[in-house]
């Protein structure tokens, strides 16, 4: 196999396991969301956008070194996600149609809010690492490791978090049963307002991340919420499981479709796979039964 | 949620009445509209006037298939797929718009029935997924063919409707397609259909037990919705003389949305009162430029905390608080 | 023979919620199907409906095979039902619930629908008033334009049973008719089901309370997703193997 083959695939396997760490990361936060308080978090990609764009400016205007602008930004948000549960998810509990209308709003003023403030003009938050690795005739930035690693220890942390911590178990509870965790004493909104600012700190991660290895934009948020939905749905929808796969999917056929294909094709493709791989199996990978 | 029955209502001596008062309050509303263009001169305001009806008739088709259950979220990337085949068939194939209009809503309708029909078994927010994936997808496809649509850039000198360059002609006709297609939808909606419809939203096991098949039912549904704003998407074409795919973007599917719901779902009336408030106001704002998007979600912040059902719960609001009142009144009295 | 039911089984996992189930149904009688908690009565009705896939057997409706049929369409053939947890539709008034259960006879076409032609408004007033009819008959008749969901328990179930007679069915499938009722309603209720079973229409009962035998014609008992035994309901009640199953189960069967 010629030389160039060999980087390519590698290349793409490395861009892969960055991509899908990433989207893992946010679909799972997403998921937590559905689970425990039962919403579709919409306004989850403006979230993750909103994160970059906040690491990106400390780190640009302000100077910041990356790693703490990246912190506060997940700080920031973190607690934007305790202020989002408490006046943008608790009062429309249940109602799905008033919950998207709030997320569009909150989506709406957070989009235009960037737009208004630093245009539309594709930037780059300076990247987090610098540096290549080199191991024979493949040469990886150190930067892409890094995400990846952070990205890796970070899933392992929140499945310890949700397996082995009292906050978890309650949490897992809520998500089973909310009426019985509510009789058992938990404090519901203690839980949701946790899930919410764990979801929100890991998008702010993710965007802060992916605003380095990517770029920002504006709409950023939207093109990643398209991905979290597809991985949730080609997964099952609450499935941790199935987000992890799907994720993994999602991540690879992002990495690999562009070379494959032209800029605009590639999204209407992976549309298509999906849509043909959804009426083979509507519930997803691990999903449970559809009908009705 | 009141589900209203025209289908059910017992005649009796009030009925004539009560059916007398809306039928001249349509027909003053109607009589005003009519006369608008007379009040206002300024195109822009006659432009502004014409998009909304093209907006209301995609966000009552929109509405319409909501009462069926499913939410067809990219329901927008129709109002695309219907301006972008009336655009193409007019400019390119030369046929007239009129004829490229009607097709165009054909071909949404199909297009509709297409993606509908595999999963109209599924829970109804597989159906809302798919068409949100379908609708990123469909945009996409629809750049990514330059040679036919122009890519990003759209397409540009769309044959009119009309020669002349006011837009008076178009203010009519739009209105009147307006108010035809929503009789339309609302006698489906007032029919056994449109009972069977909210039937198969409550329950499917009931529903299926006296012999309503859900997939009919859903698939009825999407093809008449998509039909409209097929429509509504052709008229934009071929008035507009420009499209391009930012007009149709994840924004305007949000919005679009935000029209039905915050108009509120379960009354006819909401998807007009939602667009006309919701397109309408912000516009007032439009001195603001690049800051009227956040008039648009004050507006939409306001309403959704202050009025959970929508904008059409106002009146009924109103007459319970009234009611409340005259009975303290009367207690106060004894 | 107006239903015949032959090695019917549905397996979920690894567990037979319904084994090898032989039943044959006569034209208009009323057939009770007894048996403790989670027998399988509920799984049988869903499977003969369609409802759910079985694993295994076959279903036969007056000759035709309807195994596996969607719901819809079993519906259509003539067989109408109940359901146990007794779904609704709960933002329709009573009357609205029933009149929305007039599917099949008579049908409209979409043309006659659409255009509120002479015949669909003559298909919509017999249907009014066979509504409202049924209504009568099964007691709901003065809580017609209440919401469904607002209505105590009986009333529901009722509305339930409503509901069902509505697409003229040959064979009538009651799950639990008469769980949670008082006294009264029971009675209303059996009554009812005997006036409806005078009509022609072919029963069968699905029952964990012993009462409901005395209207029986027959009655089958099912254990474990087994048939146990059949007979007339004064042999059942003597029956050692279904005083077995019921008391050995531990679950009371008085009301």
């Amino acid at each position: 196999m010629p030389e160039a083959t060999i980087l390519l695939i590698i290349a793409s396997i490395v861009n892969a396991l960055v991509l899908s760490s990433m989207y893992i990361l946010l679909a799972l936060g997403f998921t937590f969301l559905f689970n425990i308080m039962g919403i579709l978090n919409f306004a989850h990609g403006a979230i993750y956008m909103i994160g970059a764009y906040i690491c990106f400016f400390l780190a640009t205007a302000v100077g910041m070194n990356q790693w703490l602008a990246m912190l506060i930004a997940v700080a920031a948000v973190g607690l934007f996600g305790i202020f989002m549960e408490r006046f943008a998810f608790r009062p429309f509990f249940g109602n799905i149609n008033q919950i998207i209308v709030v997320c569009i709003g909150i989506i709406t003023v957070l989009e235009n809010g960037v737009s208004v403030s630093q245009g539309f003009i594709v930037q780059v938050t300076p990247p987090f690492v610098q540096g290549i690795f080199r191991v024979g005739i493949v040469s990886i930035s150190w930067e892409r490791v890094v995400i990846f690693l952070i990205g890796i220890s970070l899933l392992v942390l929140v499945l310890l978090f949700i397996n082995k911590t009292k906050q978890g178990l309650q949490m897992r509870a809520v998500a089973q049963d909310l009426e019985g965790a509510v009789l058992q004493g938990i404090n519901v909104h203690f839980v949701s307002a946790l899930a919410c600012v764990i979801a929100c700190a890991l998008a702010a991660l993710a965007g802060s991340l992916m605003g380095s290895y990517l770029s920002l934009t504006p709409y950023m948020g939207q093109d990643i919420m398209i991905k979290v939905l597809e991985i949730l749905v080609l997964g099952g929808i609450g499935s941790i499981n199935g987000v992890l796969f799907a994720g993994l999917i999602v991540g690879t056929l992002d990495a690999v479709l562009p070379i494959m294909v032209s800029g605009t094709a590639t999204q209407a493709i992976m549309m298509l796979i999906i849509i043909i791989i959804l009426l083979f199996k509507p519930q997803g990978l691990f999903g449970k039964e559809v009908r009705g | 949620m009141v589900v209203k029955g025209s289908m059910i209502a017992a005649p009796n001596s009030n009925t004539h009445r009560k059916n007398l008062i809306p039928a001249i309050g349509y027909g003053a509303v109607i009589c005003l509209l009519a006369c608008l263009p007379l009040i206002f001169k300024s195109p822009y305001i006659l432009h502004l006037f014409i998009l909304t009806l093209i907006y209301i008739i995609a966000a009552a088709s929109m509405r319409f298939i909501m009462t069926s259950g499913q939410i067809p979220l990219a329901h927008a990337a129709f109002l695309g797929l219907g301006a972008y085949v009336s655009a193409v068939l007019s400019k390119h194939v030369g046929l007239s718009p009129w004829l490229a209009l009607i097709i165009a809503a054909l071909v949404s309708m199909c297009v509709g029935i297409a993606i509908s029909f595999p999963f109209a078994r599924l829970k109804a927010f597989y159906y809302a997924m798919i068409s949100l994936f379908f609708g990123v997808g469909l945009l996409q496809g629809i750049e990514s063919l330059g040679k036919l649509t122009g890519g990003l850039a759209g397409i540009t000198s769309i044959p009119t409707l009309f020669s002349t360059g006011s837009k008076v002609p178009y203010y009519y006709v739009f209105l009147a397609l307006t108010i035809i297609s929503l009789a339309i939808l609302y006698r489906f909606e007032s029919c056994r259909i449109g009972w069977n419809l909210k039937a198969i939203d409550q329950s499917y096991l009931v529903s299926s037990s006296v012999g309503i098949s859900e997939v009919k039912y859903r698939v009825i549904a999407v093809a008449i919705g998509c039909f409209f704003v097929g429509l509504a998407g052709g008229m934009y074409a071929n008035y507009n003389v420009t499209i391009s795919p930012s007009s149709f973007d994840t924004t305007a599917k949000l919005w679009m949305i935000i029209y039905v719901a915050i108009g509120g779902t379960n009354d006819f009336a909401g998807p007009i009162i939602g667009t006309a408030v919701l397109f309408l106001i912000p516009q007032y704002f439009s001195g603001l430029k690049q800051y009227t998007p956040f008039v648009s979600a004050a507006v939409l912040f306001a309403v959704i905390f202050a009025f959970r059902d929508g904008l059409v719960s106002i009146p009924r609001l109103i007459r319970t608080r009234y009611q409340r009142k005259k009975v303290k009144v009367q207690t106060d009295d004894s | 023979m107006i239903l015949e039911i032959s090695g019917l089984t549905k397996n979920f996992g690894g567990l037979a919620a319904v084994s090898g189930m032989n039943i044959t149904v006569n034209d208009g009688e009323v057939l009770g199907l007894i048996g403790p908690n989670g027998a399988g009565k509920s799984t049988l009705f869903n499977l003969i409906t369609g409802v759910i896939q079985p694993t295994k057997g076959t279903v036969v409706f007056k000759g035709k095979d309807i195994t596996g049929k969607r719901p819809h369409v079993i519906a259509e053939l003539g067989i109408g039902r109940t359901f146990q947890l007794n779904p609704l539709f709960p933002n329709f008034t009573v009357l609205q619930n029933v009149i929305s259960s007039f599917q099949i006879r008579p049908r409209s076409n979409l043309f006659d629908t659409f255009f509120n032609t002479p015949v669909y408004r003559k298909n919509e007033a017999y249907i009014l008033e066979q509504s409202l009819e049924i209504l009568q008959l099964v007691g709901l008749y003065k809580v017609r334009n209440e919401l469904a969901k607002n209505q105590p328990h009986g009333y529901q179930k009722m509305l339930g049973v409503a509901r069902a007679l509505a697409i003229k069915p040959e064979l009538l499938l009651l799950d639990e008719p008469i769980a949670g009722m008082n006294p009264d309603e029971i009675d209303n209720t059996i009554e009812a089901i005997k006036r409806t079973s005078q009509l022609g229409v072919t029963i069968i009962l699905v029952e964990h309370n012993m009462k409901i035998l005395e209207i029986c014609n027959r009655v089958v008992v099912i254990n474990f997703g087994q048939k146990i035994v059949e007979g007339t309901p004064q042999e059942i009640k003597e029956n050692p193997e279904v005083i077995k199953a019921y008391l050995g189960s531990g679950h009371d069967t008085q009301h």
